[in-house]
């Protein structure tokens, strides 16, 4: 075994370690089970805290905060039929049917417990794989780690986008905001306009929080008026699942954890969509398929399973390759960048223990996930009833410092609102802000790539296409592309049939 | 779209370009970013024609325009008092605004949880977490 796993496991094993992964388990149970909180903000919102905290500490708590974030999306989706995360709206299916039928504690317990299994699952295949891939990563060159980018830009925008077009069309103004401040390669000013602020750029974390927590708290007026922000929880009694739930949660739980870490590892696939296909898949495997939809235990631990499993899988192509899979990841990797350390092969080969400590936190989280969450879960719910009128304006409040803090400067305050803004116009026009996020994420190290490899070729562009995993890369791109594009076709088509 | 694009390559074009052999220009990655903004925008434009591609547009309900028009003044009225007032009374003045914005009309309600918790969040990050936060006018309060 190699030394950096051992000393990896200390490191996550240290008592601050553990503390701010049970601090983090805490509080992703209280944001994820608050319906119009997602575990992006909670991430946000904590955000500021770590810039003072060590990274494995920073890291833990983050790490804590999303695996319980997508428990606790589940315990709103059970006792109020509103799902906290989008990954929890297939548990909504048969966890509140049990919730009204007087099993709230039953349904809870058998959602924590299949979160718990497929957590730990995605931790093994972290585990395993990482290294692996790490490996295969560090014989890229610069033409492959650019073709790479440029396919986990694709991925997630077909993903992403309803409109494959409006998709590409806000990673590409994700990439052309990238592109304010030092040019990477020379350090000439561009699009700085002579203001002293922009000469390093955009900072990340503050595009960040405006496109993601300024949107939300709009969305919340519109919530506000229709009425659907009341809390109201069902009294709970035990938690803990039965012999015979337990056995029940078989199937599903085995469906589930491993299509969640596979999907997770796809930048873009994401908790709720690996949450339906193993509701589905379990659903068509199960002897008793008519009870799905009607308070089935199993209806509840197979999308449970599998939107935990994502978020292992999620941390492997972030470690290894610095590619988001989703929204947290991406925040994850500014919060890494924040602490001067770069994901990607390297960082198994220059800060391995600490690439381990990651992995070990992981494991951390999901035991303290269901410790925490059994345990507390009678006094947590009761946050459910915390009025949005005080919850909103705190959010803000806590998005303006967040901005601050990072440097000290009012004007980060400003270019968090006009990101806010700019959510809010592109909500407006049905344009996708995730696909603009990674842009900002990957946008930098695109360019640095495409210029480093244009420099040793000399210009020549077939660069790109002689290297084998190059070549791969970019056919993988097209592919997705190509793929998405038929897909909305597809769906236009059978819209037009419908009506 | 087309409007940023031709900005953006308006910008890109008055870049200084640097003599260096065999090195691409600082302009060269903006001119790849029109060029994919511009074929984009062109796209939809397209799309946006043609009858296949249009599909009906759903009218979107329940959108607060009001609140949302009174919290972007709100927003920039902070963001100008902001460097003057501090964190602390410009905070509680946007908590008290949105409180009443989110439907809180309870004015001692009001009161209280806007000064409760913004000065609670200040002396959070300003006192445990060491973040220099100004309090402006009322740093006298905060010393």
């Amino acid at each position: 075994m190699s030394p950096d796993v051992l000393d990896g496991f200390f490191r996550a094993t240290q008592y601050d370690t553990i503390f701010a992964v049970a601090v983090g388990c805490l509080v992703g149970l209280i944001v994820g089970m608050i319906p119009g909180l997602t575990i992006s903000t909670g991430i946000i919102i904590v955000l500021p805290l770590t810039f003072v905290l060590e990274p494995e500490i920073s890291i833990a708590l983050l790490l804590g905060l999303y695996v319980s974030g997508m428990t606790g999306g589940s315990f709103s989706a059970i006792l109020l039929n509103i799902p906290g995360t989008p990954s929890a709206t297939a548990t909504a299916i048969d966890g509140n049917p049990m919730a009204k039928g007087g099993e709230a504690g039953r349904a809870l317990g058998i959602a924590i417990t299949a979160s718990f299994v497929g957590g730990l699952f995605s931790f093994l295949c972290l585990f395993f794989i990482s290294p692996i891939l790490a490996d295969v990563a560090l014989q890229f060159k610069s033409p492959d780690l650019f073709s790479l980018m440029i396919f986990g830009l694709t991925i997630i925008c077909s993903f992403a986008a309803k409109s494959l077009v409006k998709g590409l069309l806000a990673a590409v103004i994700g990439l052309a905001v990238v592109t304010i401040g030092q040019d990477p390669m020379m350090g000439t000013q561009r699009f700085t306009f002579g203001q002293v602020n922009l000469t390093a750029g955009i900072h990340f974390l503050t595009a960040l929080i405006g496109l993601f927590a300024i949107p939300q708290l709009v969305d919340n007026f519109a919530d506000i008026i229709k009425g659907t922000d009341e809390g109201n929880t069902t009294k709970i009694k035990s938690v803990f699942p039965k012999i015979a739930d337990l056995k029940q949660m078989r199937l599903p739980v085995a469906i589930g954890s491993p299509i969640g870490s596979f999907l997770g590892i796809l930048p873009g696939a994401g908790g709720p969509i690996a949450a339906f296909i193993s509701y589905d898949y379990s659903k068509k495997l199960s002897k008793n398929p008519e009870e799905y939809g009607n308070g089935s235990p199993q209806g509840i631990a197979a999308p449970e399973s599998a939107n935990n499993a994502v978020t292992g899988g999620a941390l492997i192509p972030m470690m290894t390759l610095g590619i988001p899979g989703d929204p947290v990841t991406a925040i994850l990797i500014a919060a890494l960048l924040i602490h001067g350390l770069i994901p990607g092969p390297l960082l198994f080969v220059e800060n391995g223990e600490f690439a381990y400590g990651v992995i070990f936190s992981f494991f951390w989280a999901n035991i303290f996930n269901i410790i925490i969450a059994l345990v507390g879960l009678r006094f947590l719910v009761k946050v459910l009833i915390i009025p949005k009128t005080l919850l909103m304006p705190s959010i803000a409040i806590l998005c303006v410092i967040g901005s601050y803090a990072l440097r000290n400067n009012f004007f980060d305050v400003y270019v968090m609102f006009s990101f806010g803004l700019l959510g809010i116009i592109m909500r407006w026009l049905d344009m996708p802000t995730v696909p603009l996020l990674l842009a900002m994420v990957l946008g930098r190290q695109i360019e640095e790539y495409l210029r480093v490899s244009l420099i040793a070729s000399k210009n020549d562009i077939t660069i790109f296409f002689t290297s084998p995993f190059s070549l791969f890369f970019l056919c993988l791109a097209a592919a997705s592309v190509f793929w998405s594009f038929w897909a909305e076709h597809r769906s236009k088509q059978e819209q037009k049939q419908q009506t | 779209m087309l409007l940023l694009c031709a900005g953006y390559a308006y910008l890109t074009s008055n870049l200084p370009s640097r003599d260096i052999q065999n090195s691409t220009q600082p302009s060269f990655f903006p001119w790849i970013i029109v060029a994919c903004m511009s074929l984009l925008s062109f796209a939809l434009l397209v799309q946006g024609l043609l009858p296949h591609f249009n599909s009906e547009i759903l009218p979107r309900s329940g959108i607060p325009a009001k609140r949302i028009a009174i919290g972007l003044v709100l927003a920039i009225a902070y963001m100008v008092a902001l460097p003057w007032l501090g964190f602390v009374a410009a905070n509680i003045l946007l908590f008290a605004g949105l409180m009443y914005l989110y439907g809180e009309h309870r004015p001692i309600w009001v009161v209280i949880g806007s000064i409760g918790i913004s000065v609670a969040v200040f002396i959070l990050f300003r006192e445990v977490f060491q973040i220099r936060l100004t309090a402006g006018i009322l740093e006298g309060l905060f010393r």
